[in-house]
């Protein structure tokens, strides 16, 4: 129970996730001739009609809607790309594939404001649900194999959103199985209960301490 | 043998309603055309690729009865029920011309051997023999009593064979379009059934023609007298309903209506291979280069019948190019044996006269399809094989006269060269005609204007790059069907060429915005065709077929109308300025195209440049116009970018190479420049123009010259160099240009300075390299051409640093020695920080003593106020206005003045931040108050030494110490900093 009533556990809510994916560089080719932009973030453009510049993800939105510019799409967002991915997805039960760190956010935030930029919309689409369903569903094939012995949980190229969902779920999870498995980690519920929920960017994984030999999860994966 | 069926895949729906199709094969096989009568789309498929999906052809309105390729395969003619011929491009399928209408559906088509004639029949009473180049009916052969379904030329182009529905044939002379001989009802009646057509052939040696015969046979007639000469009979239970002699006339496959096809061996008029189908087969077509029959039923099916004759049989097509050969030489037969093979060059020249006008116009198409360029020759080389049959009669009847032709040949074929081809006429940053696809007619860095063609008009759309700023222009309809367009920020120009008498040439000039209605404006050229147009601040020119230059207003005047003296290749505008590249001469043997421009300034009247345009060898130019800034510059096919510079008497500079870039594999098609960078689009490989959707964005890149691979390995930095060198010399002669204008040249002293300043750092870093390289002459040679000295004393303390003491002795010997050059010099460089100041420190001097002599004469007058607001210094106001500039640029300065001889007298002057009060005025003064105090505590010394300490923007401050006479610098020697602090 110690980790259920902990706050810093709770999860970022989905606008959250977005918003941090918004950051995320994004090519765009301008149909407007404007100075650059000197923001805090950095120094975005010169933007000169047609030729194409990087800007964060919410600038880019921010023109599209204004109908100044059309966002190209990533390079990953194309059918062949997310067809290979699907497959590979599907062919490997125990692993996930290397995908950008917000690609859920990302797709989701150009097929809301970019649709026209982007060819086959609907195979894109279908192809990203596909992905995102197939990933989960190993996430939840692997969840359901932590057990008493399992005492970490190493989950490789997960992405922000899938690691957000799962996030409380497998702490506490976790934490409920160290409190009635080993009685000496009940006396220091904090240092459990205290860690920063961030994952690192290079790899989201859950993790929590122990002295005993770390299981991986990936295996059962 | 019976166990290989052929598969037949649909190409056509006919909806199970039987109609006649054809197919075909182009002259390397490497495409099949196919149509059906029920279907309105001609489909041309890759035989090797089933899975391609055909280049399809929409623009017949109903079902396509006929098909025929001229036998160079550049030109597809198709007939319809929907009563009109229509030509195409081939392979490409762009559509042409309707050639000509009908009254009723056509049935037959043919071309003859050199494809300058295309005979045309149907359901109406005449054959018509339509030239193909201007599309004008050279005859109609008026004898059928019942449609015409079958025509064929005869390979010597002597005769035409026609024969209708009610199985009557008919010899045609072509000459006189009289008949010979009139053959009635020899073949089946086919009733009122058109899903079977009669259809005759001759035998490619030209000496019979097959007809399908009343007793399900194919009879043989003799050229000349068409007597029956003998039959093939054998297995078809039913009438024959198509036939095709084999590439090498030894073989002929035959179609029944008992589904049958059979391969015949002629000579041995016996049967060698069937095969039986679902449907009949109602055309048939040999592989031009392969033992391989292409088939269609009548349900649309096609299909390919490899290896159709027995491979233990001699193949269809061998001794095809004997026969052909045979009948090139066909003088051979009635000649002496004195021809040389060399003749067959010049055999192909008197043809060329002879369908003077076919040719070239076939060339012409072949030569827009620049990746069909190999064809070309292919194609040309068997032009001269086959075009000489259509002299071998007349020759034979003529035998002397041939001889005496035969000289002129020989002359003739020395004199005309054959390869190489002047470049045509285009408009930068046009795209080819793609069929039923939106292109280019002019794209640049404001916007684009792109049409596409319907069936007798187009529609044409400008759209701007910048779309919030560019004004909205709607779209047009095109009734003209313009190939030429040119746009600028005011209007855009349009221009077709003329396509027979009735479609003339016209100019039409649309602003984008004008204050009166209806102001565009047209012009029509009888008897000329507008080649080029181009597009200025105040003017449009339009280039003609007479090397006319035309030159209007943008109202519509027509100003100017100048001569050229060689045909137009291409021509740009921008502001004033109008450049024009025509051809020279004709090209040179080794494929150089001889190209010349000149620019015009249209407003002044004159021609300020002019001179040959270099192109890489064996290239053509594919891109010419105006950088952003005004530069001329090219591109060519071979990727080399050439900018005009009037460095060395006005050159051209390459600027940047395809074959440099390190993803060589891509196409540029280039579409402006500015002083710095390439503004292109970027064509994955097979293509080499970019389409209009997507839209293409535009890429940037860096200039680089072709420099070769230097020991120093510093590659990048040279071209930095190079570059650098260059904009600052056009930047400094716009400086002079605009100071010769009398206009303000701050802004762009500033920028001069700021690349004098980039320029330098390169030369560092180049001097870094050189050290490195263990190159010190070239390390001493670049300090001399360091513009500013701070720089030289950063390479000084460079190679101190490098522990090369040598070099650092020669570089203080430099320094020292431009010091004294320039503080000698009287004439001060603005640009130079320590020249100017050196100046302004002379000047102060002078200054004093002017001040002092007003004081001594004019003693009433109170000493000047240190604002400078005296009428006093209104001699030298303008002098300090120089002046201010160079102090703004050394944001610190410290003026030390120090009198050698009396030591007490040492005066040091240090304003902590003379900019603090956004004011030099003052500073200014102040230093001339102290130095004027200087001058009026201290008597007249013989020596000062006057000691600058520079704190410029870029490298460390130091300090130079320099003797001063009486107002004359002796000397000047760098010190040590520490000594004054």
């Amino acid at each position: 129970m110690a980790g259920q009533s902990d706050p810093h556990l709770s999860i970022f809510s989905a606008e959250e996730v977005e918003f941090i994916a918004e950051d995320e560089m994004m090519e765009i080719v301008p149909n407007m001739k404007m100075d650059p932009l000197n923001l805090i973030c950095g120094d975005f453009g010169p933007f000169r009609p047609q030729i194409a510049t990087e800007v964060p993800l919410w600038l880019a939105v921010a023109l599209k809607k204004r109908g100044k510019c059309t966002i190209r799409p990533p390079q990953w967002m194309s059918v062949e790309k997310l067809t290979q991915i699907l497959e590979a997805e599907r062919e490997s039960p125990r692993e996930f594939h290397p995908l950008p760190f917000h690609y859920v956010e990302i797709s989701r935030l150009l097929f809301d404001h970019a649709r026209d930029d982007i060819p086959d919309v609907y195979m894109v689409r279908s192809l990203i649900e596909d992905i995102r369903d197939v990933r989960f569903h190993k996430v939840e094939t692997g969840l359901e194999t932590i057990s008493a012995r399992t005492h970490a949980v190493k989950l490789k190229n997960l992405s922000a959103m899938e690691v957000n969902i799962v996030r409380p779920f497998i702490v506490r999870a976790l934490q409920a199985f160290y409190k009635h498995d080993s009685p000496q980690m009940i006396p220091q519920p904090d240092t459990i209960g205290n860690r920063p929920p961030q994952v690192a960017d290079r790899g989201p994984r859950v993790r929590a301490k122990s002295h005993m030999p770390l299981g991986t999860l990936a295996d059962t994966l | 043998m019976k166990a290989r069926s052929v598969k037949l895949k649909e190409a056509h729906k006919n909806n199970g309603v039987s109609s006649f199709c054809s197919v075909l094969w182009d002259l390397q096989a490497q495409h099949l055309v196919t149509s059906s009568a029920s279907d309105l789309a001609i489909s041309i498929h890759d035989p090797l690729l089933h899975s391609k999906p055909p280049n399809i052809l929409r623009h017949h309105k109903d079902g396509v009865t006929a098909l025929a390729l001229s036998p160079n395969s550049t030109c597809l003619a198709s007939g319809s029920i929907d009563h009109s011929v229509k030509l195409y491009r081939f392979p490409g399928g762009e559509f042409q011309t309707n050639v000509t209408r009908f009254t009723l559906p056509i049935r037959a088509l043919a071309f003859n051997k050199s494809g300058s004639m295309l005979a045309a029949a149907g359901d109406d009473e005449g054959i018509k023999l339509i030239n193909t180049i201007d599309g004008s009916i050279a005859r109609v052969l008026k004898g059928h009593k019942g449609p015409v379904t079958g025509l064929a030329f005869d390979p010597s182009s002597e005769y035409l064979a026609s024969i209708d529905s009610i199985g009557t044939v008919i010899y045609w002379e072509l000459c006189s379009g009289k008949t010979l001989h009139i053959l009635e009802r020899i073949a089946p009646d086919t009733g009122s059934d058109i899903s079977v057509l009669n259809v005759l052939s001759w035998s490619p040696d030209g000496e019979t023609l097959a007809v399908p015969g009343l007793r399900n046979d194919v009879v043989m007639y003799d050229r000349d007298t068409a007597e029956k000469l003998f039959s093939l009979r054998g297995d078809h239970g039913q009438p024959i309903c198509f036939l095709s002699w084999s590439p090498n006339g030894k073989y002929m496959a035959t179609s029944s209506l008992d589904r049958q096809v059979l391969i015949w061996d002629v000579d041995q008029r016996q049967d060698i291979d069937r095969q039986k189908f679902d449907d009949w087969i109602c055309c048939m077509a040999w592989k031009p280069n392969g033992n391989a029959l292409a088939l269609i039923d009548v349900m649309g099916k096609f299909g390919v019948w490899e290896s159709a004759v027995p491979s233990s049989m001699k193949s269809p097509t061998d001794g095809a190019s004997s026969l052909q050969s045979k009948n090139s030489n066909g003088l051979l037969l009635f000649d002496e044996d004195d021809q040389e093979p060399s003749i067959s060059g010049s055999l192909g020249d008197i043809n060329e006269d002879d369908f003077g006008q076919a040719e070239p116009t076939s060339r012409k198409r072949l030569r827009k399809q620049s990746e069909f360029d190999e064809k070309l020759d292919e194609d040309s080389d068997d032009e001269l094989n086959l075009l000489p049959k259509v002299e071998s009669r007349k020759k034979a009847s003529r035998n002397h006269k041939e001889s005496l032709d035969d000289g002129n040949m020989k002359l003739r074929s020395v004199m005309v060269p054959g390869g190489p081809k002047m470049q045509e006429a285009f408009q930068p940053g046009s795209t080819p005609v793609q069929a039923g696809k939106r292109r280019f007619l002019c794209y640049n860095m404001l916007g684009s204007i792109t049409t596409i063609e319907y069936d007798g008009y187009s529609h044409i759309e400008v759209d701007f790059h910048d779309t919030g700023s560019g004004p909205r222009v709607p779209s047009m309809t095109d009734y003209f069907g313009f190939t030429m367009a040119s746009l600028n920020e005011n209007g855009s120009v349009f221009a077709n060429p003329c396509k027979g008498e009735k479609n003339m040439s016209t100019l039409m000039y649309r602003p984008f915005s004008s204050w009166a209605n209806n102001s565009e404006w047209s012009m029509r050229f009888e008897a000329e065709e507008v080649k080029v147009v181009a597009l200025g601040i105040d003017w449009v020119a339009a280039i003609t077929s007479l090397n006319f230059i035309r030159i209007f207003s943008v109202g519509g005047l027509q100003k100017y109308i100048l001569s050229l003296d060689g045909p137009v290749v291409t021509a740009s505008g921008f502001k004033d300025e109008l450049a024009i590249v025509t051809h020279a001469s004709h090209c040179l043997p080794s494929n150089d195209q001889m190209l010349e421009f000149r620019v015009f300034n249209i407003s002044n009247g004159t021609q300020p440049m002019r001179g040959r345009l270099p192109l890489t060898p064996g290239s053509c130019l594919t891109w010419f116009g105006f950088s952003d800034e005004g530069q001329l510059s090219s591109y060519d096919s071979k990727g080399m970018l050439r900018v005009f510079t009037n460095q060395y008497g006005g050159s051209w500079l390459p600027l940047f190479s395809t074959s440099k870039e390190k993803k060589s594999e891509e196409n540029y098609w280039v579409v402006g420049l500015n002083a710095s960078k390439l503004v292109c689009i970027v064509c994955k490989p097979p293509d080499s123009f970019p389409l209009v959707a997507p839209k293409p964005v535009l890429t940037l890149l860096s200039f680089s010259f072709p420099l070769a691979s230097s020991d120093l390995g510093a590659d990048i930095l040279e071209n930095e160099f190079i570059l650098n060198n260059l904009h600052l010399s056009q930047t400094q002669k716009r400086i002079e240009e605009m100071a010769a204008a009398g206009l303000d040249t701050t802004s762009l002293d500033d920028e001069a300075f700021n690349m004098e300043a980039a320029l330098d750092r390169c030369i560092l870093r180049l001097i870094a390299a050189c050290c490195n390289g263990d190159k010190l002459v070239r390390a001493t040679e670049l300090v001399r051409l360091l513009s500013l000295e701070k720089s030289v004393k950063g390479a000084i303390k460079l190679v101190t640093a490098l522990k090369l003491p040598v070099l650092a002795e020669r570089f203080n010997g430099i320094l020292e020695e431009r010091l004294l050059n320039e503080t000698m010099g009287t004439t001060a460089c603005p640009n130079s920080n320590i020249d100017a100041s050196l100046t302004n420190e002379v000047e102060a001097h002078k200054f004093i003593h002017v001040v002092e002599n007003k004081i001594a004469s004019e003693s009433a007058i109170p000493l000047p106020s240190p604002k400078f607001s005296s009428p006093l210094f209104s001699k030298k106001e303008k002098r300090e206005e120089s002046a201010k500039v160079v102090v703004e640029k050394t944001p610190n300065r410290t003026v030390v003045v120090e009198n050698i001889k009396e030591d007490a007298n040492h005066v040091q002057f240090r304003p902590s931040n003379p900019f603090a009060k956004a004011s030099n005025n003052q500073e200014k003064s102040s230093l001339f108050d102290s130095i004027k105090k200087m001058k009026k505590t201290r008597p007249r010394s013989p020596f000062h030494k006057i000691e600058f300490i520079l704190d410029a923007a870029l490298i460390d401050p130091y300090i130079v110490r320099i003797w001063v006479l009486d107002g004359q610098v002796l000397g000047a020697q760098p010190v040590n900093r520490a000594m004054y602090f």
